[in-house]
């Protein structure tokens, strides 16, 4: 069955292609975010759940605990948000297109709608009876692994549909090569990295803004001796007069351990994206050409530029949370990370400057002026994606991997003391998710834009004309500079 | 001086015959390993075939008996000429080994590029290289032209690139 | 002499071999591999090691039987393969039991160089046993890859063309290291030639005289192990008991040249029969599954090697597909240069010298984060580039 010929039978709805398109924005940009958060943070609470069965951690416990309740929160809304969007946005503002990727990816989407169901029994069954379980951690755990694996599993089905749309393989219907078509497996392990590492993110907001919250008006405590720093376990040891101290300490040191682990993982994490990413764009260059133009030489280049100087501001922000800490307890070759942030930042500058000073490449083509800006012109070879960006590229990720490695082993060795966290460090753990949250809007809006005038690249435009007659992938004279 | 006892010359003599039966084993062994370093490629020219049907800005891959030119005598092997034809009258005599890491490349008319399967290298019709991993244009085979006896244009290349990929 | 024969048999054998031990020592030498104290726990983990043994022995045995119908010259090797594979009664088997031979053995001392790293076995005394280890790796890979490109089909004769084009990317020699490979500036015949010389001599020699130095390395210091064998129990004064324990120490341990607490485990089991059931348990099911895949699924054979194609799409073997992924990825000069020898070579010398880096007295994994972080880092990617090269040779 060919994708056109089932296309051909519908007529346009009429509609205004801006508001729709805002309309989608908004909606899926909310959708992602919360539906994202949900998934890696599964991941997360899993783990915290079994390290703190393994060491009877309650401060992981209680991590876990806590993100059960937001999820109950979230759930409900963002599941509310992709019903309305399908419900309303999609087959009312844009239903030939939809019924059109509906019918192409038919198995997929009910599968992929089916997992609701079972993250909704699962989600509120644990919800209901945390507490009850706490007897039967291993019934839990399971509990929770379970969830994951249906969170990362519909995260997987609802990116066959989305790579489909920039590469369709020519309009290829057929289930296996829908499955495999060439950007799936790159989004699919672009978007398991990123979720975990957003998740981080929130878990590092949420962790330095109640630090933030609850020491602004005595201010940071001073990193004692660690022994004394750690929570109390017992009540008995609380003496009655210093109880309500006590519990604000507790409540201190509970979200600056927080925010710690969210950092972790946000910035480990985030290493791994470079990589993956190349990959991916490669494909894209590969397989749906014109779209990569627009993301590296066309409209979308600017945005892509403020996307690489996030990504240097998450490593940047990660070893100036590191270097705070590391510095305010005192531990062994803090300064190190202040030298790492330093050469993190230089790394950003390079890789963030324009390779043109024109809102596109076919804009100093056109005005010719494509030489060097030493020549009159307004290229800027120190730009070019090769070598200087990639290996600014590579730089970050290597001198982002020490820091990491470097505060991870302070922390094995004992050096981070609880407690020893300032105000700073915290703000640049705050800053570091809303970075991140950026992120993940200026991908979305990379994504969504790259295919246009596409729908489905090559195949359904923007207002909704069939055109699987072209090939998917224009001419390509154009050389690059 | 120190006198030299019989211990000592029985050290020092073994220590002597080892490094001569070592230097002695060595400089034919080095030499003979390479020997490709100094071995002239034998050169060799071969017809390809008739180009006048081909048309302009049509990349068109012939294949020619190419002898090989080292080693001990092999017959030739098959190789890839794709002969271009420029609409200025220029034509390319273009070899399908990608600069990169010397897969085969072939003419994609849906892309309208040279593409390299290897790692998706591509160049334009006149082979220069204009995305992905290769570093340099496509070479082209040492070629001449000459006419035959019914007046066609026919191609003929030495088994020899014009430049070092 | 009629007194001799008419002894019975059992005292005439028992004579026999007294009499080969007076002149061999051979009783005293096979004690001495026997009975070495092993720690006690872990032992299925210890068994990789050998089995990377027994694997590499089984490499020898059926690459000898290979010998015996192959010619290494370009005209007659895909032939001679192709007669072998059609018209050799087993001929296939024993390919097959080769090519999967070889990538069981690549897969498994994978896993033994991922315990040893987790173990921290590589630290004082025992840095050389990681070094010549490390060496032992890159030879295997060596030998996986020239092994590659010896049967002259199609995919051999690609593998040879790429692989051999990598080395002159290196900054001034990099042209001569090719034309020595090639026997000249394309691939040839003595590409072949030198290419089973290396495969077939040179390599296998290196690695069993470093084989025996890592064997031999092994015995002097004693199996390490891993942590779980040198806790000591809370409450009681820990000096106190790693004396002890060092004082009843069997040979090879205590060994003077480390750190008390991980000199000498804190229990230990005689080498046979405990570990060497173990070993031999672990050998039986990998050769199992070699014997079996090497029938079903057998070595392939694709069409004779042509230059001149248009369609061949040379896919790389499994495990060099993260490496052909990172060509992907580090594009035109001078990144080429720079991944290739830079990231790759740096890489690989970081985890040669590993022991002279993770100095630190730790053995536990979650206390080394400073090698255990990286190595993450460097598995992950080499797993995603692998995924991600499946997948763009799926869909080209
Ligand atoms: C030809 C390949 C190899 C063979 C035949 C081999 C064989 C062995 C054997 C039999 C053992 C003792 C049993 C055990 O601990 O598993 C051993 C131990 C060891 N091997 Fe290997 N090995 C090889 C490759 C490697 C590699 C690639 C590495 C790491 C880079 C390595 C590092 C070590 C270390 C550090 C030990 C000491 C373990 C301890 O004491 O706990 N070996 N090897
Ligand atoms: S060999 Fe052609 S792109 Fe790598």
């Amino acid at each position: 069955m060919n994708a056109h010929l089932l296309l051909d039978s519908l007529s346009p709805v009429s509609g205004s292609i801006l508001t729709n398109g805002v309309v989608v924005a908004v909606v899926i940009l909310l959708h992602i975010q919360i539906a994202t958060f949900i998934t890696g943070s599964t991941t997360l609470a899993a783990v915290s759940e079994a390290i703190s069965m393994a060491r009877g951690d309650d401060r992981h416990e209680r991590l876990g605990h806590m993100l059960l309740k937001s999820w109950v929160y979230l759930f409900g809304f963002g599941s509310a948000t992709a019903i309305f969007f399908v419900v309303f946005v999609l087959s009312g503002l844009w239903a030939i297109f939809w019924t059109a990727l509906q019918q192409i990816t038919f198995w997929v989407l009910v599968f992929e709608a089916a997992m609701f169901l079972v993250e909704i029994a699962l989600v509120y069954s644990m919800y209901a009876n945390w507490e009850r379980l706490r007897a039967h951690r291993r019934a839990r755990l399971g509990l929770l692994v379970l969830l994951t694996i249906t969170l990362w599993w519909q995260m997987f089905l609802i990116d066959v549909v989305a790579s489909f749309m920039l590469t369709p393989n020519g309009g290829d219907v057929n289930l296996l090569n829908q499955v495999l078509n060439p950007t799936q497996l790159p989004l699919t392990i672009h978007r398991t990295i990123g979720n975990l590492a957003w998740s981080g993110a929130v878990l590092a907001f949420v962790g330095a803004f109640n630090y933030l919250r609850l020491t602004r008006r005595s201010g940071a405590p001073q990193p004692d001796a660690p022994a004394a720093m750690r929570p109390l376990r017992s009540v008995g040891a609380m003496a009655v007069g210093h109880l309500e101290a006590e519990r604000r300490r507790t409540e201190i040191l509970h979200w600056e351990w927080v925010t710690q682990w969210g950092v972790l993982w946000a910035v480990a994490l985030t290493l791994l994206q470079p990589w993956v990413g190349y990959s991916y764009a490669k494909e894209i260059q590969l397989h749906a050409y014109s779209a990569w133009y627009t993301m590296m030489f066309g409209d979308l280049s600017n945005v892509f530029l403020l996307q690489i100087f996030l990504l240097g501001s998450v490593f940047v922000l990660g070893s100036l949370y590191f270097w705070r800490r590391m510095n305010r307890s005192g531990a062994p070759r803090a300064r190190r990370q202040l030298f790492l942030a330093i050469v993190l930042i230089l790394l950003t500058l390079l890789a963030v400057q324009p390779a043109w000073f024109a809102p596109t490449y076919a804009d100093t083509v056109a005005a010719g002026l494509n030489r060097p800006w030493w020549q009159g012109g307004l290229l800027n070879p120190i730009g070019n994606f090769i070598p200087f960006k990639a290996s600014a590229l590579i730089g970050m990720v290597l001198f982002g991997l020490w820091s990491v490695t470097s505060y991870a082993t302070a922390l094995s060795r004992g050096h981070i003391k609880p407690g020893g966290s300032g105000r700073g460090a915290q703000r640049a753990a705050l800053l570091l998710g809303v970075v991140i949250s950026m992120m993940m809007l200026v991908m979305g809006v990379i994504r969504e834009h790259s295919r246009q005038p596409y729908l489905i690249n090559g195949e359904i435009t923007l207002h909704q004309q069939i055109t699987n007659t072209a090939p998917s992938v224009p001419s390509l004279q154009q050389s690059q500079p | 001086m120190k006198e030299l006892s019989r211990r000592d010359l029985m050290i020092r003599g073994t220590g002597l015959g080892m490094g001569l039966v070592g230097v002695m084993l060595s400089v034919p062994a080095i030499g003979f390993l390479l020997s490709p370093l100094f071995t002239k490629q034998r050169t060799a020219w071969v017809t390809v075939g008739v180009i006048d049907d081909i048309p302009v800005n049509t990349p068109t891959p012939l294949v020619a008996q190419v002898p090989v030119g080292t080693g001990y005598p092999t017959p030739p092997v098959p190789r890839v000429v794709y002969v271009v034809k420029k609409p200025s009258g220029e034509t390319l005599a273009l070899s399908n080994i990608c600069t990169h890491m010397q897969c085969d490349v072939h003419w994609d008319p849906a892309l309208g590029n040279f593409l390299c399967p290897c790692h998706g290298g591509l160049y334009d019709i006149d082979g220069k290289n204009v995305g992905g991993p290769p570093p340099q244009p496509l070479a082209q085979w040492n070629k001449r032209f000459h006419s035959d006896a019914q007046g066609r244009t026919v191609l003929e290349i030495e088994n020899v690139l014009d430049e070092s990929i | 002499m009629s007194s001799w024969l008419t002894r019975p048999i059992t005292t005439r054998l028992r004579a026999g071999m007294e009499w080969f031990d007076d002149r061999t020592g051979a009783t005293e030498l096979l004690h001495k591999g026997l009975y070495e104290a092993v720690p006690k726990k872990g032992g299925w983990a210890y068994a990789l090691g050998s089995a990377t043994l027994a694997l590499i022995l089984l490499q020898l045995f059926t690459g000898i039987f290979l010998l015996l119908d192959y010619v290494p010259s370009v005209n007659e090797a895909y032939n001679s393969l192709d007669y072998l594979r059609s018209s050799d009664a087993f001929g296939a088997w024993v390919r097959g039991l080769h090519l999967w031979g070889s990538y069981t053995l690549i897969f498994v001392i994978g896993l033994h160089m991922l315990r040893t790293f987790l173990s921290a076995s590589y630290k004082r005394p025992r840095e050389l046993n990681w070094v010549s280890g490390a060496v032992l790796f890159f030879l295997v890979l060596g030998l996986a890859i020239t092994g590659a490109m010896l049967p002259w089909d199609q995919a051999a004769y690609w593998t040879s063309v790429v692989v051999t084009n990598i080395p002159h990317y290196i900054p001034f020699i990099g042209d001569g290291i090719r034309k020595l490979l090639r026997g000249g500036d394309f691939v040839g015949p003595i590409t072949l030639t030198r290419t089973f010389a290396i495969h077939v001599w040179v390599l296998p020699f290196l690695m069993f005289s470093l084989i025996g130095a890592h064997l031999y390395l092994l015995r002097r210091h004693g199996e390490f192990g891993a942590w779980v064998n040198y806790d000591t129990d809370p409450g009681e004064d820990e000096e106190k008991q790693i004396g002890e324990r060092i004082r009843h120490a069997e040979p090879p341990y205590p060994a003077k040249r480390i750190g008390r607490r991980y000199a000498a485990p804190r229990e230990t089991v005689p080498f046979f029969p405990n570990q060497l059931f173990k070993d031999v348990a672990l050998s039986t099911v990998l050769v199992a599954v070699i014997f079996v895949m090497g029938l079903i699924s057998g070595a392939p054979l694709d069409g004779p090697s042509n230059p001149a194609t248009l369609s061949y799409v040379p896919t790389p073997e499994w495990f060099f597909l993260p490496l052909d992924q990172f060509l992907v990825v580090a594009p035109t000069n001078p990144l080429i240069a720079i991944a290739i020898f830079g990231v790759i070579g740096l890489g690989a010398a970081l985890m040669v010298l590993l022991p002279f880096i993770d100095r630190s007295p730790e053995r536990r994994p979650l206390r080394r984060p400073e090698v255990i972080i990286p190595a993450l880092f460097m598995a992950f990617t080499v797993i995603f580039f692998a995924v991600l090269g499946i997948n763009r040779l799926y869909n080209l």
